[in-house]
């Protein structure tokens, strides 16, 4: 089964990389939750479709069910790179309905809230280990990078060898610090930007084409 | 003694076994209990009886069968025993084996007691059936000795199951508990994934979800989930 698995993997990944001009590949948005990962899927989507992907909420786990945005070209210096971006819900190793009684939700509406919140954590797990070509992972820089979740879910990347870019979000904010991140995770280029406002945007397109064209 | 035979009357002692597989002797499975009340008035027949399968087994060594015959002969004291054949060839086997001093003591009991049971048996053995009197004589033939023990053994092979009647279930139980190892691994696995604390509130370890094949679909509000397998998951 396993085997089986594996070897369909490496398969479906060699076929995927034989036919990587026709196919898309698919990025990842992974993160932790209210780091920004829809506003910058929408942001992209957006910049480049004209479409959003999904709903933006200050309430964490407003995403729970991964989204797609697929065919999303994205032109640098005259080259067209299409991507397929899956917007993930963010990862936790805890969920907790009292959460977002904070939020002015009633307890059934939180209950709800926080079992798809659950559901969306094991979907994105299991995106990430089948489904995804490249991960985008976005971080909140006015908070401490340094977490269990962060260096789990970044070592999965490794681990599976896949390009991760990572982006240091909410460089709006004043508590933002983007040398914390990149001392946390120095093997790896850390790029600032504010999805919100849309800041240092081009950069991240630039760096986009470059890890997954 | 607590227990008789009602086809035989072979009599049996509080707990033995040999009962349990069925009357050694007629194959009965009906038993009347006796208490030990009653056993010292009425039934003689089942006191001389039981004392002298003990013999045989202890036949082996002489102290064994000294003891066995002291048991005996108290017993038919107490009972009013009419095994005076088998008592009498014991009681003698006994005085010539006895060589120790506390042997001596029990011989003297058995002789003096021999002459007032003789009176006994003779009365009741009018009233008594031949055949229960053959029946007991048979018992005491060496003839029947080497059969006791067989019984014995044959006892013991039907008891070990129904004696070791905790290892019978303990054997279903090793055979199931594989299983139930493996289903408490699988929910362990489960909850290693995705513990739920309450409704609401959850645990997860990322590691277990990232390595499980199957896809979580949806949190049930027991606390249940389901999945979908990888193959139907990769259309």
């Amino acid at each position: 089964m396993g085997l089986l698995t594996n070897l369909r993997d490496s398969i479906s990944r060699a076929a995927s990389t034989l036919f990587s001009e026709e196919d898309p590949k698919r990025i990842g948005i992974y993160g932790p939750p209210n780091a920004g990962k829809t506003t910058l899927a929408n942001r992209i989507a957006r910049d480049w479709t004209g479409d959003a992907v999904g709903p933006e909420s200050h309430v964490p786990h407003e995403t729970r069910r991964a989204r797609r945005k697929e065919n999303v070209e994205i032109e640098r210096d005259g080259k067209k790179v299409t991507i397929d971006i899956v917007d993930t819900p963010g990862v936790t190793t805890k969920v907790d309905y009292t959460e977002f009684l904070e939020h002015d939700m009633e307890k059934d509406d939180a209950v709800r809230r926080s079992r798809e919140a659950t559901e969306g954590v094991a979907e994105a797990m299991h995106w990430l280990r089948e489904d995804v070509d490249g991960v985008i992972y976005v971080l909140d820089s006015a908070t401490d990078p340094f977490t269990q979740v962060n260096t789990m879910l970044i070592g999965i990347i490794e681990s599976q060898d896949l390009p991760v870019l990572i982006l240091a979000n909410k460089i709006d904010l004043e508590e933002s610090s983007v040398q914390r991140i990149r001392n946390a995770y120095p093997q790896h280029e850390t790029i600032p930007l504010s999805a919100l406002e849309g800041d240092n945007m081009d950069e991240v397109y630039d760096k986009i084409a470059e890890y997954f064209g | 003694m607590p227990h008789q035979c009602t086809n035989c009357g072979r009599a049996f002692d509080d707990g033995s076994k040999e009962m349990l597989s069925g009357c050694p002797d007629c194959g009965g499975n009906k038993f009347q209990f006796r208490p030990d009340g009653i056993d010292s008035q009425a039934p003689p027949d089942p006191d001389a009886e039981p004392p002298e399968p003990p013999e045989p087994p202890g036949a082996d060594s002489t102290v064994a069968r000294t003891v066995g015959k002291t048991a005996a002969t108290v017993r038919d004291i107490v009972g009013g025993g009419n095994d005076d054949p088998t008592v009498g060839a014991d009681a003698g086997a006994a005085s010539s084996t006895g060589a120790s001093g506390s042997d001596d003591a029990s011989p003297g009991v058995d002789r003096s007691e021999a002459a007032t049971r003789r009176e006994v048996d003779t009365q009741t053995a009018d009233t008594e059936d031949a055949a229960q009197a053959s029946a007991r004589a048979d018992v005491v033939t060496p003839d029947e000795l080497p059969q006791e023990p067989q019984t014995d053994s044959e006892s013991e092979h039907h008891f070990q199951p129904v004696g070791a009647d905790p290892d019978p279930p303990e054997e279903p139980d090793e055979t199931e508990r594989p299983d139930l190892k493996e289903l408490r691994e699988e929910l362990n696995d489960q909850f290693e994934s995705i513990k739920v604390l309450e409704p609401g509130q959850y645990e997860l370890n990322l590691m277990e979800l990232y390595d499980r094949e199957e896809y979580i679909v949806a949190l049930q509000e027991d606390g249940r989930y389901s999945i979908q397998v990888p193959e139907t998951f990769r259309e």
